[in-house]
C-alpha cells in the first residue's frame, strides 16, 4: 500500500513538481498575456485610456485594411523565402561540415555559427554600412572600379531581397548546428550497408540521410517560420519596412498602430490573426511532415 | 542610591540620544534622487549635468539618476512608464512628445505662485506648446528649435555663385537652377539638397508652398489642399531630377551623413545640426542661409523641455531642479553649450562661434506662421505621422499620385479625429 503511493508520487506528482517553475513562466509571460491580449482585442484602448468594448469591429476593420493586408502578403513572402533558403543553405552547411573530416571543419562551423550569436539590431547596423545607397561599402567599392551602384535598400524588389539575404546570413548558423546534430545521430552502419550494396551518394541522401533527418529537419522549418513571421529588428533598422510598404511585416505594423497610432485594442487584434496564422502554419507542418514520420 | 544613579544615566542618555537624533533630522534634509529621463541629440545629457553642477552642489541632499535612451525607443519608453503607473521625476520631452503625454504632465501653476510672470518669461510659441487644454503651463521650455538650410558654402563658392547674395530672396524655382550649376561645378558632390526623412521636416517645405495637414479651427485632418499636393509633386520632381537623394526618403540614409561627406549641397534639418556641423565639419566650409521661398518663407518652431509627470513621488524636488534649469543663466549656459537657440526672452547667449548661423535660424522663425506651432501641438496629428510619411514615400516610388496620397491620408487621419 505504502509502496503503491510513492510509485503514483513518482508518477504523477513528481513530474508536475519539476514541471511547475517552467509552468509558472510559461503562464506568467506566455499565456496571460495571450489571453490579455485577445480580451484587448475586442475593446478600443489607448495607452493613456480605459478600454471600451467593442465588439468584433477592430476584426472588421482589419478586413477592409489595406495596409494590413500589404504586410500580410509581405510577411507570406518574406517567410517563404527566408524558411525555403534558410533549410537549403543551413543543411548544405550541416552536410559540408558533420563528418569531422576535412581540416578547419570545427573553425568554419564557428565562423558559420558566430553571426546567429549577434543582436539582429548590431547585424542591421553591420549591414546598412554594407549595402547602404550612398554610404555603403559595396557601392563605394563597385563605384571605384567605375560602375554606378546598386539600390540594394531603396528599391522596391532589392530591399526585399537583401533583407531575405541578411536574415539567412544571421540565422543560417543556428539551424546548420541543429542539423549537424541530427546528421551525427544516424547511425554509420547504414551508409556503410548502403556504400557495400553500391548505392550512389545522390541515392543514399534521398533514401537514408533525409528519411532520417525527417524529424530534425522538422523542428527546424518550425523554428524558422514561427522565427521569420516575427521578424522586427533587422528591418526596423534597415529599411523601417521601406521603401514605402515593400519590406513591412506584420510586426511592424502591429508596432506602428500599437505604439505610434496608440491604438492598442486594434493592434491586439492584428496580433491574434498573426498568432492563428502562425498556429496554422505549424499544425500543417507538423501534420504534412508527421504523416510518415519515423521518430527512431 | 546606586539604583538611582543608574537610572538618572540612563534617563540622560536617552535624552541625549533624541535630542541628537532630532538636531540631525533638522540640519540635514531628507536624501532625494530623482529619476530623469532623457534622449541626446549631441552633448547634451553632459552640458545638462555640467549646467546644473552648481545646484547639485549646493544642495547635496538631491541626487540624480539619469537614464538616457535613445531617441527611437524614447516616446515608447516614456509612455510605458507613465502607463505602468511609475513614471520619472523629470524628463526631457520634445513637442512631439508634449503632444501625446500633455494630459500626464504634473501643471507648473499647482508649483508656483505666479504662473503667468512665469509664461512671460519664455518665447510665445514655447509657451503655446507647453499649455494643455485647460490653459495650465505644464513643461519648462529648455531651448528652441527650428528647421532650415544649412549649405556647403565652398561647394557654391567652386561654382562661382555667392550664396549669401542669392540666398537673400530666391525661390524654389531659383534654386533648382542654381544648384544644378553647383552641383556641376562639385565633381564629387552628386546632389543638390537632402532633407530629413520626417514629415516634420517635409511640413517645412508643404508651409512653404501654403500646405497644410488640418482644417482651419484644426478639429480634423485636411491634408488634401492644393499647397499640399503641389508640395507633394514637386518634392517628387526634385526626387526624379536626382536633386536629392532617393536614399534617404527611400532607404532612411542618414543626410546629416550625406552633408558631412561633401556629396550633397544643402540640408533641410533642425537647429541641433549646427552643432554637429560644428564638430563633425573639417573639410568644408558651411553655414546656414534663408530658406528659398514656395509661395511664402516658413520654417517649423519646435523645442525641447522638461517636465515632470502627475503622481510622482518627488515632485517637490523636481520642480525645485526644473525652474533652477530654466532659469536665466542656467538656460543661456546649457544654449550656449549645446549650441541651441535659448527658450528665454532675457538670454543673452554668446556662441564661441556660429553666432550668425543662429540668427539665421531665428530669421526664418519670426516669418513662420502661428498655425504650424498650433498644427504640431495637436495630439492627433502625432498618430498619423508615420502614415504619413508612407505615403509621401509611396507617391516617391510613383505607387500613387499626389491626389491620392493625400485621400488616403485624410481616409485614415479622420477615425482620429472623432
Amino acid at each position: 500500500m505504502k509502496q503503491r503511493t510513492k510509485g503514483n508520487f513518482h508518477q504523477t506528482a513528481a513530474p508536475l513538481l519539476f514541471l511547475l517553475p517552467n509552468i509558472v513562466i510559461f503562464g506568467t509571460f506566455i499565456i496571460i498575456p495571450a489571453v490579455q491580449g485577445l480580451r484587448m482585442s475586442f475593446t478600443e484602448w489607448g495607452v493613456f485610456t480605459t478600454p471600451r468594448f467593442i465588439g468584433l469591429d477592430n476584426f472588421k476593420e482589419l478586413i477592409a485594411d489595406e495596409v494590413f493586408w500589404k504586410t500580410f502578403a509581405n510577411t507570406l513572402s518574406y517567410s517563404f523565402f527566408t524558411v525555403s533558403l534558410i533549410m537549403i543553405y543551413a543543411l548544405a552547411l550541416a552536410l559540408l561540415l558533420y563528418k569531422n573530416t576535412i581540416k578547419g571543419e570545427k573553425a568554419f562551423r564557428s565562423l558559420f555559427y558566430i553571426p546567429s550569436l549577434l543582436s539582429m539590431i548590431t547585424v542591421g547596423i553591420a549591414w546598412r554600412f554594407i549595402l547602404g545607397d550612398e554610404m555603403g561599402i559595396i557601392n563605394y567599392l563597385i563605384r571605384a572600379s567605375g560602375g554606378s551602384g546598386v539600390r540594394w535598400l531603396t528599391d522596391s524588389k532589392l530591399a526585399m531581397v537583401s533583407i531575405i539575404g541578411v536574415s539567412i546570413w544571421a540565422q543560417a548558423g543556428y539551424y546548420m548546428v541543429i542539423l549537424i546534430a541530427g546528421l551525427q545521430a544516424i547511425p554509420l552502419d547504414l551508409y556503410e550497408a548502403a556504400k557495400i550494396d553500391g548505392s550512389s551518394t545522390p541515392r543514399t541522401f534521398i533514401s537514408i540521410t533525409l528519411p532520417l533527418l525527417k524529424s530534425t529537419l522538422l523542428v527546424v522549418l518550425v523554428l524558422a517560420t514561427i522565427t521569420s513571421f516575427k521578424a522586427y529588428e533587422l528591418i526596423a533598422v534597415m529599411t523601417k519596412g521601406g521603401p514605402g510598404y515593400a519590406t513591412k511585416l506584420i510586426v511592424q505594423q502591429v508596432y506602428q498602430v500599437a505604439f505610434l497610432e496608440d491604438r492598442m485594442g486594434y493592434a491586439s487584434a492584428m496580433s491574434i490573426v498573426l498568432m492563428l496564422i502562425i498556429s496554422l502554419f505549424t499544425v500543417v507542418q507538423f501534420k504534412v511532415s508527421g504523416r510518415d514520420q519515423d521518430y527512431e | 542610591m546606586k539604583k538611582a544613579c543608574i537610572a538618572l544615566m540612563i534617563l540622560l542618555l536617552m535624552g541625549t540620544t533624541i535630542f541628537a537624533a532630532g538636531t540631525k533630522e533638522e540640519g540635514a534634509k531628507k536624501e532625494v534622487t530623482l529619476s530623469v529621463l532623457w534622449f541626446n541629440d549631441a552633448n547634451e545629457s553632459d552640458v545638462f549635468l555640467k549646467t546644473m553642477d552648481d545646484y547639485l552642489k549646493a544642495n547635496p541632499h538631491v541626487k540624480l539618476d539619469l537614464q538616457i535612451i535613445a531617441y527611437n525607443e524614447y516616446d515608447q519608453k516614456l509612455k510605458m512608464m507613465i502607463s505602468g503607473g511609475n513614471p520619472p521625476d523629470l524628463a526631457r520631452i520634445t513637442t512631439n512628445t508634449l503632444s501625446v503625454v500633455v494630459d500626464s504632465l504634473e501643471p507648473i501653476d499647482n508649483h508656483v505662485s505666479d504662473v503667468e510672470a512665469v509664461k512671460k518669461e519664455y518665447l510665445p510659441s514655447m509657451v503655446a506648446f507647453a499649455t494643455n487644454k485647460d490653459g495650465k503651463f505644464v513643461a519648462y521650455p529648455t531651448e528652441a528649435t527650428a528647421n532650415g538650410m544649412l549649405v556647403n558654402k565652398t561647394a557654391f563658392d567652386r561654382a562661382g555663385i555667392d550664396v549669401d547674395e542669392v540666398s537673400k530672396t530666391w525661390t524654389w524655382s531659383e534654386w533648382e537652377t542654381i544648384i544644378k550649376k553647383v552641383v556641376a561645378a562639385n565633381p564629387s558632390m552628386k546632389y543638390g539638397l537632402a532633407v530629413d526623412f520626417t514629415p516634420h521636416r517635409f511640413s517645412t517645405l508643404m508651409y512653404q508652398w501654403n500646405g497644410r495637414f488640418l482644417n482651419e479651427d484644426q478639429s480634423n485632418i485636411k491634408f488634401n489642399n492644393p499647397g499640399t499636393i503641389e508640395t507633394l509633386k514637386w518634392f517628387k520632381h526634385i526626387h526624379d531630377e536626382d536633386l536629392v537623394p532617393k536614399s534617404v526618403w527611400l532607404g532612411s540614409e542618414n543626410p546629416a551623413e550625406l552633408f558631412q561627406a561633401g556629396l550633397v549641397a544643402g540640408h533641410i534639418g533642425g537647429s541641433w545640426n549646427i552643432n554637429t556641423y560644428n564638430k563633425n565639419v573639417k573639410d568644408f566650409e558651411w553655414k546656414a542661409v534663408r530658406m528659398p521661398q514656395g509661395r511664402i518663407n516658413s520654417s517649423v518652431p519646435g523645442g525641447k523641455f522638461v517636465a515632470s509627470f502627475k503622481g510622482t513621488k518627488n515632485q517637490e524636488e523636481a520642480f525645485k531642479l526644473m525652474a533652477a534649469f530654466a532659469d536665466k543663466s542656467h538656460n543661456e549656459r546649457y544654449s550656449r553649450d549645446t549650441f541651441n537657440i535659448p527658450s528665454r526672452n532675457d538670454a543673452q547667449v554668446t556662441y564661441p562661434s556660429n553666432s550668425k548661423d543662429f540668427e539665421v535660424f531665428l530669421e526664418e522663425l519670426k516669418v513662420t506662421p502661428a498655425y504650424t506651432a498650433n498644427e504640431w501641438k495637436n495630439t492627433n496629428l502625432s498618430k498619423i505621422t508615420t502614415y504619413i510619411r508612407e505615403q509621401i514615400v509611396e507617391v516617391l516610388l510613383g505607387n500613387v499620385t499626389a491626389e491620392q496620397a493625400v485621400a488616403n491620408v485624410d481616409n485614415r487621419g479622420a477615425s482620429f479625429f472623432r
